[in-house]
Order: C-alpha cells, then structure tokens, then sequence
C-alpha cells in the first residue's frame, strides 16, 4: 500500500502540472521566465522573514510571507517595467534584493536556518495536509482566472499595443499574469523548492513548445511533460534514496533537450 | 464625419515629441503620414488611438479617442508583435473579436473567413502564424484591423520589410478601401500610393505641412523635412519621389 506522504506527493504533482500548463506556458509565451526565478527567490526570503517571526515574535504562516513577498516583487518589477526599464534589470534588481534579504534573515536564525533551507530544495514527500490544502487552493485560482481572462491576457500578450487600441487594459493583465506568477511560484516552493520551480514551471513548458506548436498543444503537453518528470522523480527517488524534486527537474531537463532536435 | 486633432502636443519624460499639431481630415480620406525617423509619426498615431497622454484636443467623429477605440482598426509595426506565442492565423484574426467574451461564436468566425479571404489568405486559416513570411504576416494583420468593422484605420508603416509583391498587393487592398473608410497610414514611401492619396501630412516633431499630394510634395517642403534636397519628377500633374524616402 502506498504510504500517505507518497499519496500527496502523487497528488502534489497533479496540481502542480495543472501550474505548469496555465501559468508556466503563457511566462514562456510572455517571455518572462527569468522573472519566475526572481519571484521564487523572493518567496524564499518572505518564508525566512516568516520563520523568523514565528521564532522571535509572533506566529505567521511562511508561506503567508512568501506569498506577500512574492507579490509584492512582482508588483514592483511590473511598475518599474511600466516606467520604461527594462524587465531583464528590474528582474535583476530584485533578485538581488530579495536574495541579500533572504540570507539576512537566514543569518538570524541561526540553528532554525535548517527549516527555510528546507524551502530551498523543497521535497515532494514531505508534504503535510496543509501543504497540500494551500496548493488546491492556489490551483483553484489560477485555474479559475485563467478561465475567466485568458482570451484577454493572450491578446495582451501577443501583441500590447494593439490589444491597448482595441480597449483593454493591459497593465492589469500584465500585473494580473504577474500575480499568477507569484502565487504558482509560492504553490510550488514547498513542494520544490525556489531552486527548482524553475525546473518544473517554465521548463516543461518550454519543451512542450517546442513539441507541440500551438497554445492549447503547449498547455497540453506541458500538463503532461510536467506529470512525467514529477511521477518519474518520486518513482525514481524511492530506488535512488535523492530528493524526487531533483529527478524531476533532470527528467523535465531530458524532455527539453530531445524537444531541441525537434525540426520548428 | 470628421477625425479633428487640435493643438495636439505629446511629450515623453518632459521632451516634446510632437508640437501644436492641427488637423482636419474628413471622411472618408486616405491620409499618408510622411517624416524621418523619430519625427513624430508613430506618436501621432498613438495619440488618435489613445495609447499615450497628450495636451491638446482629438475628435473622432466627436468623441474623444479612447470613446472611440470600437471606431478604429490597428495595423502596428510588426516588431511589435510577440511572436513566442505560437498562434494560429485563424486565433490572430479572431482575437480582436473573442478577447472580451466567452465563446467564440459563428458570426466571429464568418467575419474572420470574410477578411481573411480579402486579403487573400484565407487558405492559411490553420497555419500558425510564426510560420509566414513577413508579407504575410502583415497582410494576416491587415485583416485582423479590419474585422471588428472600423470606419478608421491606422496602419503604421505596413510596407516597412515586404516585397514588392506584398507591397503592390497591400497598395491594392488600399485602393479597394478607400472611399470607404478613413485610413491614416505612415508611409516612409508614398510612390506606390501616390494616386489615391487625398492628404498628405508631413511630420517633423510638429506640423509641417498638410494638404492634397500636390500641395504637399515640393521640393521645397521635402527639404525643410528631411534637411536634405530631394529629387523629385512630375508625370501627369503628379509628383514623385525619386528613390522613396529620404532619411535625415
């Protein structure tokens, strides 16, 4: 029988290639894939600051932080982009930021620093019920904004200046996908780590492009490529003793490199 | 029935790109928009289609241009169209008309067939459109401006990296349109669209000079523009630029 931590890893997975497919397919759309990395180190330092003030003051749920954190810096790279800078720089800034903050608060805590490096790396079967409950909830959104604005969010997408002529407001859906971004990147953190949501976000979508040229083919694929690298890791991990969120993000790697020999 | 533009002055981080422009252009017009690079041209346009603040007055058909957005159709530059999205042509056209609602309905896809077919490229329907050539690219754009039914077009420098058959074809798709909607279209090459040209305006960070072709295009004026002489021949009572345009 299978044990109740390999249960929600299983079911961890699902929920996750549900973010890859909508979240993680339109940020390789948009092109801001380097942004979902900096997102995920803010969440990292929003959970340490969240740790921290549990330990010194007042209890507050990490992931709580994380997500305000990663909010708030996507808020702040979408307005910095908005006054004409550059996404690669502000991205950049506040990787930098968010990380010197990060190890700042990582530094207080000394001998609990364990706990918010666990953040780092993550692991797919040591998720708790709550774990579990904040990814269905965070799932849930995502899906149901994506169904309501997805027509309007790819127009703005493709292409902003005329999506802006024809009415729509496209600062609220750029902000609105950065959001997304930020809630599917803290949905993750757990489960993954901020080192590898990258893995399990972007690069399944990005083979999945590759593969299957169009929106729905790439949603679709990258469902099921994400699927693959999760299932396979936690089915690999159990006979190699590693971490499944590392053999995911190998696998998901593996799938990307033979997408690169595929003709376009 | 009229497109007015009053003391129109736009200014970016406090620099002026464009100054006390005045226009009136009746309907149905086919307006080309002249300058050299960085003159003004593209900032015009987005001042009529409200994309950025301006000082001044814009009217069209009386309302003010963000009222009036359902009124006008868009053809941007291509550079600005994010190709990493792998649309099909179909999903390109359709989405002027599916973005604010829920379900793609037949009316939208029999509008979508009949402007794609107009610009000849309706056997491309379930092509992705990263796949065409530039030229077609444009012309899918072209009908995508066109299918929300607009009496204003706006086409930014649509001949800007197509052939010359592409060229000839757009320039026909223009002649068969005009007389019917208003069309302002920046052009860094008015030959091929000299003869169904009404005005023409010249831009050069405000107003230059705006009237008929021949009123417009002289010797004297195409200096003052572009700070250099430029050749010009007449054939029929028409001028022509030798050689198109002429960058400062």
């Amino acid at each position: 029988m299978l044990d109740i931590l390999v249960i929600r890893g299983i079911i961890a997975v699902f929920l996750i290639s549900i973010v890859s497919a909508t979240v993680g397919s339109f940020s390789v759309f948009r092109g801001s894939t380097f942004f979902v990395s900096g997102i995920a180190h803010g969440a990292l330092a929003g959970a340490a600051l969240g740790i921290f003030l549990t330990l010194a003051l007042f209890p507050i749920d990490p992931l709580l932080m994380a997500m305000i954190f990663s909010v708030f810096f996507a808020l702040a790279i979408g307005y910095a982009t908005s006054r004409r800078e550059d996404v690669d720089v502000a991205v950049g800034v506040m990787f930098a930021f968010s990380m010197s903050l990060a190890v700042l608060f990582l530094s207080m805590l000394r001998e609990y620093a364990s706990i918010a490096w666990g953040l780092l790396i993550g692991d797919l079967l040591l998720l708790s019920q709550e774990d579990l409950t904040i990814l269905v909830v965070s799932v849930i959104t995502i899906v149901l904004i994506f169904l309501i604005f997805y027509r309007k969010i790819m127009y703005s997408i493709f292409d902003p200046e005329s999506a802006e002529a024809s009415g729509l407001h496209v600062m609220w859906y750029d902000t609105l996908m950065f959001i997304l971004i930020a809630v599917g990147v803290v949905a993750l953190l757990k489960c993954v780590g901020a080192i590898l949501v990258y893995a399990l976000l972007i690069v399944p979508a990005a083979a999945s492009r590759r593969m299957f040229p169009s929106v729905s083919g790439t949603i679709v694929g990258a469902f099921v490529i994400t699927l693959i690298s999760g299932l396979g890791g936690i089915y690999l991990s159990y006979y190699l003793a590693v971490a499944p969120s590392s053999l995911a993000g190998l696998i998901a790697a593996a799938i990307y490199a033979v997408s690169l020999f595929r003709r376009r | 029935m009229s497109i007015e533009v009053y003391n129109l002055t736009v200014r970016y981080d406090n620099k002026i790109a464009l100054e006390n422009v005045n226009v009136k252009v009746e309907h149905p017009s086919l307006v080309v928009i002249m300058g050299p690079n960085g003159a003004g041209k593209t900032t015009f346009l987005k001042s009529l289609l409200g994309l950025i603040p301006y000082e001044g007055e814009i009217k069209i058909f009386g309302k003010d241009p963000k009222k009036a957005r359902s009124l006008i159709g868009y053809l941007p530059q291509r550079d600005s169209i994010n190709t990493n999205m792998p649309l099909k042509v179909k999903e390109v056209v359709l989405l002027p008309l599916v973005s604010k609602s829920f379900t793609i309905k037949k009316e939208h896809v029999e509008k979508a067939k009949k402007y794609l077919e107009f610009v000849g490229m309706l056997d491309r329907w379930n092509d992705r459109f990263d796949s065409l050539s530039g030229g077609q690219q444009q012309r899918v754009l072209f009908a995508r401006a066109l299918v929300t039914e607009p009496k204003v077009l706006i086409l930014d420098e649509p001949f800007s990296a197509t052939d010359v058959k592409t060229k000839m074809e757009l320039v026909e798709l223009l002649h068969r349109l005009k007389g019917e909607k208003t069309i302002f279209i920046v052009l860094h090459d008015i030959n091929p669209l000299v003869e169904c040209t009404d005005m023409v305006m010249l831009i050069q960070k405000t107003l230059l000079s705006f009237g008929t072709v021949s009123e417009v295009l002289t010797p004297e004026n195409l200096e003052k523009l572009y700070g250099t002489k430029v050749p010009m021949i007449r054939r029929d009572n028409v001028c022509y630029i030798v050689g198109g345009d002429r960058h400062a």
